[in-house]
């Protein structure tokens, strides 16, 4: 324990026989607003997260994971599983990807060509192969690739790290959900939810297009006014916080209002765009003609500046939830895989490779892990009557990049077909056990009592993927 | 241990502890062949993983000493069954007899003189020798506190007593008493959720200064007899059963027709029904109240929690989904009433409690035939007159029905005739690609006029005017207007644009399923087709065209299909100027699409007048008919859920699988309480509702110690902020200890006393003096005892996110108390587009000037005020809120407009001569000191009374209480 905690402890102690005092006031007050002082169980390789997230189920075999003999046996059934029933019915043939693959970066990693720019960055990234889920139901899906539970009311992982770390920056948010123009991904909040962890782990919702909730009044002020009132509201409470001695929750609250008056500078200028140059908004592609395309972009940035600013954990969607057409919002490409994915890959491709490489441009990803994330996979065969793909909950992929991670990795893999994880199968336990390891905790003994049972992000199960750590 | 469940019933039973006494007798010579054979085997080649020194114990198994393998692992179930090697664990373990669960892991067998070694000690009695406790006790046996009979005899006689008793083991006292402000502040909230009016404060301090035990007796009384009452409490326990207003999960929807399950709780609360009969009516209302709408309304408590009701087709897929749906019901009701986390014997026999896997599918039996969905819940005579009102309509509207299709038969014969004679000579459309060709004309608009589209069943809408209505729906991906020299000039990309009605919206996504997707020169997203199904189509400048094309299929080129119907009969219409139009090509010389649409084509030309009038007359009184019927009211439904005779047994779920049955389980009681209550077993093909209401019983039987023991904590932690035990839906060993284990007995004895009414308990507990001491910070309790568990002060506490929002709109004089219940109001804006959205509202307007617990509370929903202040996501039971303190928190009550019109509202009711004095008695029911009046009026002179107000409406006084 570093000598101010120290402090801060001495401070408490003293609390609770009733001094007070300005600084006192100030240090526990922040203990109540940002919780304990937060604690690694080692020494961490990452310090923040980004989590970029495709809903919709963003098909391996046609983005990540080549299948080559999926192309020589198109259009002849998968061996053995003629007419499986999926998630939506019955399954056709084999079907290839309509896109072809192309090696890409020293590794010569086999990449889709329809993600030209992401293929720039697989010499940093280690893919997870052999992911496989427990549910092929997106809510479900979604939810349990951030909390590891099907169920929703679980903490999301960024949530878990919020409660583990606490902030690196007070005055902003310690976990933003940046959600997509598209709307919200499916299950929408139960997302970045924080369960049953206290609420300042929830994470709270803005992007270019949504500011902070509430961050500025309606109307104008009058001149002074919105001083005038902070400096009243601070009058009153602290009269009546001298009158109760012993509630350091009193404290606490006026502490929290003078966070609010952080964070309402900090937010606006932090979600400011206009000051980046203009070879940083060409590289994101913010004025692209495709609105979708632009508007991504523009949270591309967002994430950027905001993990430059310390917030802890970030979460970026790529797209949204699903609709009436199926795949029209989100990658949920049941009977239109080529249409679909020509419309989504273009929005994705460009402004995420920018992120990454703005990231590394800056030395941001000696302290930020970067995650890319999809609920599960899609299924080699065509869906019955239809160019699509159903879902498949038993092979997909993820991958891992920056603090920490070994980069031109591919870990793990898929049978012939893609159909099913085959090799060092990997699942969204061992997923968060490894990113829990990244940030320097023990994903075993990160727990939090509720209802019976002593909690963890990864349930009972994770074992740390060490292959991918550098 | 995977293995632990084979053993059965046998070890369950209990006999294994009958063995004991005769095996240890033996163990006299056993202890030199357990020295010389048996430790040093363990030592090597176990206590690695399994010992006090292990760096990580696997399994929970000890092995160091002999209560150690007696207790087992986390299955639950000793290690070694002394005399009985084949049944025992660790026997099996090591002679590999399952696959995965093969000792020591990972490496060969240990050789077979030592297995035989291990296999006689287990056979001779198990002999150990090694006495001790292995560690501290890790899991709770039969003997746990929570799951002995409740005290009947008691050394103290008032709550008080048993307080002060605590106190004085810890050198500590009690507070004076609170002053009267205080007092009546803290009583009202505590029982009505509301703060007291200024009159009634200033009332009762004259009375409490008279005499302060009536006064607070008459305080008890009136605050318990008001309906706020179950407003209140009745939000305490739709937190502990998870009441929430939409489904979850991936679609969210919301269901409006639950709200009369909380009324009936708040009625319930109010009307003090006894517990025991309301917990009965929570899981068997439909069966004890059956047509009783009042009754029956209870056991919606079982489908208020969330499910997935996603389509999923894949089997194994929905036997999980049904499996979750259900545990919901047996959590919850594990939790909510007994105290139980049954959930954690869902893949094993509990880790911590004396609990078989079995019990938790013993509940499973009794929910097996529930379904979520809504019903019809009405009285016997609801039912009998909507019968008589309906019987006669119905059976005219059958007539109608066959008179027009006897018509339409005779009709269709001649069509058929008819169309013999015809001929089209031009193919079907097709819906993936269908071209119009037609002198080329100069157009600047086009026109596509849909008359009807591929949907196969219905009949095209009547005529208007002997002209043909337009047919709204179908879709259509791309619109293509071919100039002679082959340009599509309908693009957008050409300066081409689109109008016409949608059939769906997505609100949050305004371009969806819009007209412009029809020359956005991809196949990919379809315009929805509306009402009037018309496509207007305006080039940039006049062009020489003479062809159009239509597709509705999806990416070309690949195996795609249509997706929803397609127009096929159609005019083609073109302008120069917008008001003359001409018609270029219509679908009439095609091949009909179907058999109904070649009658179509044909009908006006074989009807004969008088059947034209006939049918005009009968779908005139089929109108009325109707339009009678639709006025009958509909028998009252709501979200009650549907009771089904399970069409299967119920089956133990090895490892929590469905797919993996294990042995067939009963409608039972709970192993775990065998001892003290007594049991029932029903037949495994036991009526559906007859299932439930057993449960019940013996949920609330007076021998079963755990209902008003959690029910009585439950109380006592609404009052006084922790409850004697601190989880209070987990009364097992990894829930908290109770801080005063002889009042909660008491508590429970009393609740049962009186009936298992709570009002007289809760007068109890108001009028004791530990709840009406000041809550006065003092050094010495602070050092001892900081969070007052032991109530050396009042503890204070923050108002709850519902009493916040309610005590602004009071403040401001906004709230609005009656008509109590009905329909929810909602902070949100719902939209539905096969899954659903809430947004939250930035106004809030007067409909939602009501109560909070009258908040349509949406999972996985944000709502301004509710959700900053822990208002919980009610994915789950939330029998403890947190209590949280955020800058959003102050963003929201600093910021939103909420604020704002209340702060104004409260301007004008303090406008007068002595604002300040107005504020501070409306909002804290006192006289401002002279400094915090001078302030005051300096800061109104300056920047107003509604600046002021809102400065009052932030203030930590009225958000914190004594």
């Amino acid at each position: 324990m570093t000598p101010p905690d120290l402090a801060r402890r001495h401070f408490l102690g003293h609390m609770t026989t009733g001094l007070t005092g300005v600084a006192l006031a100030r240090l526990l007050a922040r203990d109540l607003v940002a919780g304990p002082v937060p604690r690694t169980h080692f020494a961490p390789k990452a310090r923040q997260v980004l989590q970029i997230f495709c809903p919709g189920a963003a098909s391996h075999i046609d983005l990540w994971d080549h299948k080559p003999l999926l192309g020589k046996f198109d259009g002849t059934p998968l061996p053995g599983a003629e007419g499986e029933v999926s998630f939506q019915g019955k399954n056709g043939n084999l079907m290839r990807s309509p896109w072809a693959f192309a090696p890409a970066g020293r590794s010569g990693k086999m990449i889709s060509t329809l993600l030209p720019r992401m293929a720039g960055h697989v010499d940093d990234i280690a893919f997870l192969h052999g992911m496989s889920s427990r549910t092929n139901t997106h809510g479900p899906g979604c939810v349990a690739m951030n909390t590891c539970f099907t169920r929703e009311g679980f903490p999301s992982a960024g949530s878990w790290v919020s409660h583990a770390l606490g902030s690196l920056n007070e005055n902003l948010p310690t976990y933003i959900a940046i959600q997509d123009i598209r709307g919200e991904p499916p299950n929408g909040k139960a997302n970045w939810g924080n369960g049953f962890l206290p609420a300042q782990h929830q994470g709270v919702a803005m992007s270019a297009q949504q500011p902070l909730r509430n961050l500025v009044r309606p109307g104008e002020p009058a001149p002074g006014e919105e001083r005038a009132v902070r400096e009243h509201l601070a009058f009153m409470n602290r009269a009546h916080a001298a009158e109760h001695d012993g509630n350091g929750e009193l404290l606490a609250r006026m502490e929290a209002y003078a966070l609010a008056a952080r964070m309402q500078l900090a937010a606006p200028e932090v979600s400011d765009l206009a000051g980046e140059p203009d070879h940083i908004h060409r590289l994101y592609g913010t004025g692209d003609a495709n609105p979708l395309k632009a508007a991504y972009a523009r949270n591309c940035l967002l994430a950027r500046r905001f993990l430059e600013k310390g917030v802890r954990y970030v979460s970026l969607y790529c797209a949204s939830r699903a609709s009436a057409v199926d795949g029209l919002l989100n990658w949920d490409a049941h009977k239109t895989l080529k249409a679909d994915y020509e419309r989504h890959a273009p929005v994705f491709d460009q402004p995420t490779a920018a992120l990454l490489t703005d990231l590394k441009q800056r030395g941001l990803l000696k302290d930020v892990l970067v995650l890319w994330c999809t609920e599960f996979g899609r299924m080699p065969t065509h869906q019955e009557g239809t160019s699509g793909r159903d879902h498949n909950p038993d092979a997909f992929t993820t991958w891992m990049m920056g603090a920490g991670v070994k980069g031109g990795v591919s870990h793990g893999a898929t049978d012939d077909f893609g159909r099913r994880a085959a090799v060092d199968v990997t699942s969204v336990y061992d997923f968060y056990a490894t990113v829990l390891h990244l940030l320097g905790l023990d994903h075993e003994r990160l727990t939090y009592y509720h209802n019976g049972a002593n909690r963890r992000l990864t349930d009972v199960h994770g074992h740390v993927i060490k292959p991918v750590l550098a | 241990m995977k293995t632990a469940t084979a053993l059965g019933n046998f070890l369950r039973s209990g006999a294994l502890w009958a063995l004991f006494p005769a095996a240890l007798s033996a163990a006299e010579d056993g202890a030199a062949f357990f020295e010389a054979k048996v430790r040093p085997v363990l030592i090597k080649h176990c206590h690695e993983c399994h010992s006090a020194d292990a760096k990580k114990v696997k399994g929970g198994l000890l092995l160091d000493t002999r209560a150690g393998w007696q207790r087992g692992g986390d299955s639950g179930l000793p290690a070694v069954v002394p005399g009985n090697p084949d049944e025992s664990p660790l026997i099996r373990a090591v002679r590999h007899v399952e696959e995965d669960f093969a000792m020591p892991p990972r490496q060969p067998k240990l050789p077979d003189a030592v297995i035989a070694d291990l296999v006689a000690w287990v056979r001779m009695g198990a002999p150990d020798p090694r006495d001790g406790n292995s560690g501290e006790a890790r899991r709770a046996d039969k003997s746990w506190w929570s799951l002995q009979p409740v005290a009947r005899e008691f050394r103290h006689r008032t709550i008080d007593g048993f307080v002060d008793e605590a106190l004085a083991a810890k050198g500590l006292a009690r507070n004076p008493p609170a002053d009267a402000r205080t007092l009546i502040r803290r009583m009202t909230y505590d029982l009505t959720g509301l703060p007291p009016t200024p009159a009634e404060v200033a009332e009762f301090a004259v009375a409490h200064a008279a005499d302060p035990d009536a006064a607070a007796a008459a305080l008890a009384d009136r605050l318990l007899a008001s309906p706020r009452y179950g407003e209140r409490w009745g939000r305490h326990w739709l937190d502990v059963v998870r009441f929430g207003e939409s489904n979850g999960f991936e679609r969210n929807f919301i269901i409006d027709d639950l709200w009369p399950f909380r009324d009936w709780v708040i009625r319930s609360l109010n009307d003090d029904k006894p517990f025991d009969r309301f917990i009965t009516e929570h899981l068997a209302g439909d069966v004890i109240g059956k047509n009783r709408p009042e009754i029956e309304v209870g056991s919606a408590f079982l489908v208020a929690g969330p499910y997935d009701d996603v389509g999923n087709q894949d089997p194994v897929a929905k036997a999980n989904i049904r499996a979750a749906t259900i545990d919901d019901m047996i959590v919850t009701t594990g939790g909510a009433f007994l105290g139980l986390t049954v959930g954690c014997a869902r893949c094993h026999h509990h880790k911590f409690d004396p609990m078989p896997t079995e019990d938790y599918y013993r509940l499973r039996a009794a929910f097996e035939g529930v379904t979520h969905g809504r019903r019809e819940v009405a009285t016997v005579e609801q039912r009998a007159a909507f019968a008589d009102a309906t019987k006669p309509l119905n059976k005219r509207l059958a007539e109608i029905n066959a008179a027009v299709d006897r018509i339409e038969r005779a009709v269709a014969v001649r069509a058929k005739e008819l169309l013999k004679t015809r001929t089209f000579p031009r193919p079907k459309i097709d819906p993936e690609l269908t071209e119009e060709t037609f002198t080329p004309v100069e157009a600047r608009f086009v026109r596509f006029t849909v008359l009807d589209n591929t949907e196969a069943p219905g009949r095209p809408p009547p005529r208007v005017n002997n002209r043909r209505a337009t047919r709204a729906g179908g879709r259509l991906t791309e619109f293509e207007v071919w100039t002679t020299d082959g340009r599509n000039v309908a693009l957008a990309a050409s300066g081409g644009r689109a109008e016409g009605a949608r059939g769906a919206v997505a609100e949050d996504f305004p371009e969806a399923y819009g007209p412009q997707l029809c020359i956005d020169g991809r196949h990919g997203e379809q315009w929805f087709i509306g009402n009037p199904a018309e496509l207007t189509i305006t080039l940039a400048r006049p062009e020489m065209i003479d062809r159009v094309t239509f597709s509705n299929a999806k990416g070309r080129g690949l195996m795609d299909k249509a997706q929803g119907a397609t127009p096929c009969e159609y005019e083609v219409k073109i302008s120069t100027d917008g008001n003359e139009w001409r018609t270029v090509a219509t679908s009439f010389d095609r091949m009909p699409w179907s058999e109904r649409h070649a009658l179509e084509r044909v009908r006006g030309e074989v009807i004969m007048p008088e059947e034209e009038k006939e049918l005009a007359a009968l779908e005139r009184e089929r109108g009325q008919v109707q339009a009678a019927l639709n006025k009958v009211p509909k028998l009252p439904q709501m979200w009650a859920g549907k009771f089904d005779q399970p069409a299967e047994r119920t089956f133990v779920h090895k490892g929590g699988e469905p797919m993996k049955p294990g042995e067939v389980v009963r409608p039972a009681s709970l192993e775990i309480l065998s001892q003290v209550t007594p049991a029932f077993a029903l037949a495994e093909d036991a009526p559906e509702g007859a299932r439930r209401l057993a449960l019940a019983r013996w949920i609330t039987a007076p021998e079963n110690p755990l209902t008003p023991r959690v029910l009585a904590n439950r109380i006592w932690q609404h009052h006084f902020g922790t409850g004697i035990v601190d989880t209070p839906s987990d009364f097992g060993f990894q829930g908290g200890r109770p801080s005063h284990p002889e009042l909660l007995d008491f508590l429970a004895t009393r609740l049962m006393a009186h009936g298992w009414r709570l009002k007289p308990l809760h007068r109890e507990i108001v009028l004791s003096r530990a709840y009406r001491q000041s809550g006065a910070f003092r050094e010495d309790g602070g050092r001892a005892d900081r969070d007052a568990r032991l109530l050396w002060r009042f503890p204070p506490r923050r108002l709850s996110a519902e009493e916040v929002r309610d005590t602004m709109l009071v403040t401001a004089g906004r709230l609005r108390l009656e008509p109590m219940g009905g329909p929810g109001f909602r902070l949100y804006k719902y939209t539905q587009n096969n899954v659903s959205t809430y947004f939250p509202l930035d106004a809030h307007g007067p409909e939602t000037h009501r109560r909070a617990v009258y908040h349509q509370n949406a999972r996985a929903s944000v709502v301004d005020v509710l959700t900053d202040f822990d208002l919980p996501d009610i994915a789950f039971a939330a029998p403890r809120r947190a209590n949280t303190t955020t800058p959003l928190q102050a963003l929201t009550l600093l910021n939103h407009r909420f604020t704002f019109d209340l702060a104004a509202a409260l301007a004008e009711r303090i406008a007068g001569s002595d604002p300040v004095g107005a504020a501070y008695s409306i909002a804290f029911q006192r006289v401002p000191g002279a400094e915090e009046r001078a302030a005051g009026e300096a800061f109104i002179a300056r920047h107003g009374a509604a600046a002021f107000s809102r400065a009052i409406l932030n203030a930590n006084e009225l958000l914190y209480l004594d």
